[in-house]
């Protein structure tokens, strides 16, 4: 992980500001970076979307294809991981120095989403133990600065919603051989349910305290930090505690406690924001990567 | 302005695969109008005053066509009266989807001058294009698009163009809701039948439209005749599981109730379908490819012998039908049967326009017809049309336009005129659209193509040619030949050896890969040579000028020269691209005078004494070796230069400079194959022969021993040695009688891509490796050769589908398919000529020879004129002698008297011309005299003197 350099002096500067509620970039505590995001940015994909979170910068694409279902759940289809660090992002990622980063942050997303609830797997369906939908949900890290999980988890959920999968038919003959069928209209398709999908809020044990969205010089401060996925709900899907430092069990309370609140006010103006967008149909004026 | 086109598309494992194309407008796409002054464009296509008379639109207009009117309509749009028509790209594009032969015939529209047709590709222009809406089908978003584009075109040309002459644009469209809409939106818009009908010059028109489908259901009854054909999707499913089969549709030639369904299995297994019955034959129409479901093998039948032809009066109700029906279901044997089945589906039409006459209907002023197609495997047409008294006893052509369920009938409509039955020129027309020999002139995209005249060799083309312009090469052809391909020379160099070289046309250097001549060329394949005309492959500048190596003139060549020793063993052999002059062009008769005049030592002479010898050698080299010297009788026909008919006929004398030549150029043809296959293993294109199965030469064997003579068939060289002993004392023409006999066993010769067979023999000429090299003005596979061969010796560069062995696969399959029709139209051609000589002749009594014996007849063969014609023992309304078939003989005893293969006969030859369309050279036997079924010799020749006072 992107890393840096912070003196004594910048640590206890640091410390102080945050035992007394008052951030180096003036944040409170539970507060986020500014944060943008835009969907449908890749055409080539059936679903994506672009999230910066102060200069954090990720993209997400996810295709949709047909695969087999898994023999224990044949009914159901399944979404796949995976996350690249360009060299783009940090010049330590360059050759194979991204690997292991990117295997962490797929591991953690597929325990966040290893839940009934977060998206309707049901509804990949297309025939029972022979057709399924798999997405393929592919994360591209543009800029690190601090926070991945959180700007990952935003733009995993905002590509989701943004996904759509082309309508097939099924049609069987007197042979029972079945057949898929793609309708030829490339309106017609099917969108996801993302009420569920959960949003990573990661807090950073700084001192006594913890912070929501630390900056690189506060993960620097930090000892360990905790990983939690909520839902709108409030509901913890997972939870992981990252750093060599230790947290004893009521910090840990304190630190669910606030990840909750933190999380169930992240997805509300994140839904309203999405639908928003996807309200405007054509008449969005695209950003893009140069805007 | 950037735009992405996105679809969705079903992998071949499976999947999904959404699809982006990145689509870009412009605002640089012009109007192509003469009239507009908005647009800054070079040159315009359509004109200002735009008339086409019309009592719909007194203006002047531009015309729109929407897909389905070019599709269906393109007869009528080719016609020369409609001009000034606008093809958007949405159209073009639909059209090429859905079908290629109506795009080509748009293509070369386009490409028409006079035709003032402009393609505007609105798809790309920035005011015309239309995103696809959501719940909008892909027909529908096309039919809104060609409503923006006539709609920005009259906006445009009310802006730009000067108000006097009020430019108009009409959309034609046949679909109702589409010209609702348009009507709402304010166009212009008819219906072609409407517009075409307005039309006030030319009515005959109305005649070449097609009929749309709410036309159909006024003909035919409302009784439904046929089971409804599946739809595509059941078809498929049903082939894939092994309930159908799908295959392609022949239909019988003698019976038009029965038909063969030809299924190609894997590898060589492939079986054939019978069908019998209107029913089970379901529409299918000869060659479409069809879906077949068998029959259970209770209803199992044979084929019937039987020969029966659609004939009279339309037939709309099926009692006679049954009748005939009936008549096929003779119990058959249990091991005659065949599987039989009927027709479910059709997957693809193959329906061409069809040649052939107009039957008028009996009843007066009636507009509905039926065509009968000289095809006989073609279903009778019903066509509509006011024309029927000016069409009778015209060659017309026909197109089918589709074929409802409750009617007995195809219906078409009529195309066009090829002019009066028996004609010559109508002949010639009809029996090269029958064998689907492309003839039409050279498109203008062809012809840019050709190089610039006045040509001239530049310093640039000899930079990597070699200057053979020193030599005395001269070439040596048939009289008449103005595509000269190949030229010959010999000299002798300073180590006493020989060194001799072929110089080949270098086609190659003029027509390179891909381009519109290139194309052209590929699709049609080989020259035709018809009686008396020649269908060119490449425009005659090409053919008969620049490419041809006449004499006096400089010209390109690909040469192959060899060092020789006298004993005609080749030691080396090399290739080059080179610059020659032919100092002669002669033909076989002047070239034999000059090696047997001994007065004349010239270089030319001394060349050709040279080649003659070495020619020998070889000949003698590769007879030795087993190759075949077969016959078959080849005439010729004496024109008269005037008339061009026929005077007189005589069969194609062979000389020694005729096998000079031929064998010089089987030897470059082979020492190319060799080269070429070594270099390229697996695309070179190779021509084989394969060895004929033993069955084959059954008839051959029986027919030898009948008169006590043994062939060898175990190798070809056994079959050359024993042909050469075969003789018969007091019967000199045995031989040629039975190397006809053998010429008749052998397979086709075929071209190959090396790569994808592994048996190249070439069994006819005993060679391990054969390729056609040496005549690539007529043939394509030459031209082929040649690239393959330049690019060996880095002489040119190569390009991906010359080493793409199943494109040249493709190609190959493509020039077999030529090479065969061609064959068969100048069969064709040869036997038409026959009947008109036959015809000025009158009656003729010749000598012949039995060549084959079948059940009911003997076929004769007249040395004198290389014909053969039939003699029918049993022919219909006379009492039929009785008949005895040996099938051991063969031999046929017709009341006392045994016909066996080789017998001497007497016929006399007539015309008989009782079936306009089928003309036929009619035999009845004079002797032997068998009382009932020979006839008394008629006065021979009545005609000869009065032919002679015409000359």
């Amino acid at each position: 992980m992107a890393t840096v350099k912070v003196s004594e002096a910048e640590k206890v500067y640091i410390l102080h500001g945050i035992r007394d509620d008052l951030r180096v970039d003036g944040r409170g505590c539970e507060d986020y970076r500014h944060m943008e995001i835009e969907t449908d940015v890749v055409s080539n994909t059936d679903g994506s979307a672009k999230v910066s979170l102060g200069h954090t910068a990720v993209l997400v694409g996810v295709k949709a294809d047909i695969g087999k279902p898994r023999p224990m759940v044949p009914d159901e289809g399944y979404l796949e991981f995976f996350v690249d660090c360009s060299a783009n992002a940090t010049p330590e990622f360059e050759g194979r120095g991204g690997d292991e980063l990117g295997t962490e942050l797929s591991n953690t997303l597929y325990k966040v989403f290893d839940n009934k609830h977060s998206v309707d797997l049901k509804s990949l369906c297309i025939s029972a133990g022979e057709h399924c939908w798999v997405l393929y949900v592919d994360v591209l890290l543009l800029q690190c600065d601090g926070n991945l999980y959180d700007a990952i988890s935003v733009a995993v959920k905002a590509a989701l919603f943004n996904t759509k999968i082309p309508r097939v038919h099924i049609s069987a003959d007197e042979e029972g051989t079945k057949e898929i069928e793609l309708s030829d209209d490339p309106y017609d398709c099917m969108r996801l349910n993302v009420e569920n999908v959960p949003c990573v809020v990661t807090l950073c044990k700084v001192g006594h305290r913890h912070v929501v969205d630390a900056t690189l010089q506060e993960k620097a401060c930090s000892v360990a930090s905790l990983i939690i996925s909520v839902t709108h709900k409030g509901t913890v899907t997972c939870m992981r505690k990252t750093g060599g430092g230790s947290l004893d069990p009521e910090s840990i309370f304190e630190m669910t406690e606030a990840g909750k609140r933190v999380g169930k006010a992240l997805h509300a103006p994140l839904m309203t924001l999405l639908q928003e967008e996807e309200s405007l149909g054509k008449k969005r004026l695209k950003v893009g990567f140069l805007g | 302005m950037l735009k992405s086109k996105t679809f969705v598309k079903k992998t071949r494992s499976g999947g999904v695969m959404k699809i982006v194309r990145e689509h870009y407008l412009r605002d640089d796409i012009w109007c192509g109008s003469e009239a507009c002054s908005g647009c800054k464009q070079e040159s315009t296509v359509l004109q200002t005053d735009a008339c086409m008379e019309s009592s719909l639109c007194s203006y002047p207009h531009y015309l729109v066509p929407d897909t389905n009117v070019v599709l269906h309509q393109i007869d009528v749009l080719e016609d020369p009266v409609i001009r000034n028509v606008i093809i958007l790209q949405t159209v073009l594009q639909e059209v090429r989807h859905r079908s290629a032969p109506v795009y080509k015939r748009l293509k070369d529209v386009l490409h028409e001058k006079e035709k003032h047709f402009y393609t505007f590709t609105n798809e790309h222009h920035r005011e015309t294009f239309i995103d696809r809406e959501p719940g909008e089908s892909a027909n529908d978003r096309n039919d809104r698009a060609i409503r923006v584009a006539a709609k920005w075109y009259s906006q445009h040309l009310k802006t730009f163009e000067c108000d006097k002459d009020g430019l108009k644009v009409v959309l034609l469209t046949n679909d109702q809701g589409n010209k609702q809409k348009a009507e709402e939106s304010g166009l212009l818009v008819y219906k072609c039948e409407e517009y075409i009908k307005s039309l006030i010059a030319n009515p005959e028109l109305v005649d070449r439209l097609a009929l749309s489908n709410d036309d159909k259901n006024e003909i035919g009854s409302s009784k439904v005749l046929f089971p409804e054909h599946l739809p595509l999707s059941r078809i498929q499913a049903g082939i894939k599981c092994g309930s159908f089969l799908q295959g392609t549709f022949r239909a019988s030639r003698d019976n038009y109730l029965e038909a063969t369904v030809f299924v190609q299995g894997e590898g060589d297994d492939s079986t054939e379908v019978l069908l019998q019955g209107l029913q089970n034959l379901n529409r299918a129409v000869h060659q479409d490819v069809v879906a077949v479901q068998l029959l259970p093998r209770s209803q199992w039948v044979a084929p019937s012998s039987v020969v029966l032809q659609d004939e009279g009066a339309a037939k709309d109700d099926d009692v006679e039908e049954e009748e005939e029906e009936k008549a096929l279901r003779i119990s058959a044997a249990e091991a005659a049967r065949k599987p039989t089945g009927k027709v479910v589906g059709i997957i693809k039409r193959n329906w061409r326009p069809f040649c052939g006459m107009l039957n008028v209907s009996q009843i007066k002023e009636s507009t509905r017809h039926l065509f009968t197609p000289a095809d006989r495997r073609v279903p009778r047409i019903r066509i509509e049309t006011r024309q029927a008294s000016t069409l009778a006893g015209h060659r017309i052509m026909v197109a089918i336009d589709g074929w409802p369920k409750d009617s007995r009938y195809p219906n078409g409509h009529f195309v066009r005129s090829l002019g009066s039955a028996g004609e010559k020129d109508t002949e010639q027309e009809v029996l090269l659209l029958e064998h689907d020999v492309p003839h039409q002139a050279f498109s203008q995209a062809v012809l840019s193509f050709l190089p610039k005249m006045p040509w001239a060799i530049t310093p640039e083309d000899m930079v990597r040619r070699e200057d053979l312009r020193h030599l005395s090469v001269c070439s040596v052809d048939p009289p008449g030949c103005t595509d000269i391909d190949d030229a010959l020379h010999c000299r002798e160099l300073e180590n006493g050896n020989l060194e001799v070289g072929v110089h080949i046309a270098d086609v190659s250097h003029f027509i390179r890969p891909s381009n519109a001549l290139d194309k052209e060329a590929a699709s049609r394949g080989t020259t035709v040579y018809l009686c008396g005309k020649r269908i060119d492959m490449v425009p005659e500048l090409l053919s008969s000028n620049l490419c041809s190596l006449r004499s006096n003139v400089e010209r390109f060549a690909f040469s192959c020269i060899w060092e020789m020793n006298h004993k005609a063993e080749v030691l080396k052999t090399r290739f080059t691209k080179s610059a020659i002059n032919s100092k002669a062009s002669l033909t076989y008769a002047e070239a034999q005078m000059r090696i047997d005049d001994t007065n004349m030592n010239d270089e030319i002479t001394k060349s050709l004494r040279g080649l003659n010898k070495l020619a020998k050698t070889l000949k003698r080299q590769r007879i030795d070796k087993g190759a075949l010297t077969l016959s078959s009788l080849e005439v010729r026909f004496h024109m008269d230069s005037e008339t061009h008919d026929p005077i007189d006929l005589q069969t194609k004398e062979l000389m020694e400079t005729n096998s000079m030549v031929e064998e010089f150029m089987l030897l470059a043809n082979i020492s190319v194959a060799q080269k070429i296959y070594d270099e390229f293993s697996e695309c070179a294109l190779l021509r084989k022969h394969p060895a004929p199965p033993p069955s084959n030469y059954d008839i051959l064997l029986k027919a030898a021993k009948s008169k006590d003579v043994e062939i060898h068939t175990d190798s070809a060289k056994a079959l050359a040695d024993s042909l050469d002993g075969a003789k018969v004392d007091g019967f000199p023409y045995f031989n040629t009688l039975l190397r006809i006999l053998a010429t008749r066993c052998m397979m086709q010769a075929v071209y190959f891509c090396s790569g994808m067979d592994s048996d190249f023999h070439h069994y006819g000429l005993a060679s391990p490796i054969y390729t056609h090299f040496t005549s690539p003005i007529r043939r394509y596979a030459d031209i082929i050769v040649h690239r393959l061969l330049a690019v060996a010796i880095g002489a040119d560069s190569t390009y991906p589908d010359l080493m793409d062995k199943h494109k040249q696969s493709a190609l190959c399959n493509n020039l077999n398919y030529r090479h065969k029709m061609s064959q068969y139209a100048q069969r064709a051609s040869v036997a038409f000529h026959t009947q008109l000589f036959f015809k000025s002749r009158g009656i003729l009594n010749e000598e012949g020879y039995v060549l084959f014996v079948r059940k009911n007849a003997i076929i004769v063969l007249i040395p004198k004129f290389g014909l053969e014609g039939t003699v029918f023992f049993d022919t219909k309304g006379k009492t039929v002698p009785n008949l005895v078939f040996d099938e051991e003989g063969p031999t046929l005893s017709v009341e006392q008297h045994i016909f066996c293969i080789f017998d001497k006969v007497k016929v006399t030859i007539t015309l008989d011309d009782s079936n306009v369309q089928h003309q036929k050279i009619r035999m009845s036997l004079i002797e032997p005299v068998i009382t009932g079924v020979s006839v008394p010799a008629p006065d021979a020749e009545p005609q000869a003197k009065k032919l002679k006072l015409d000359n």
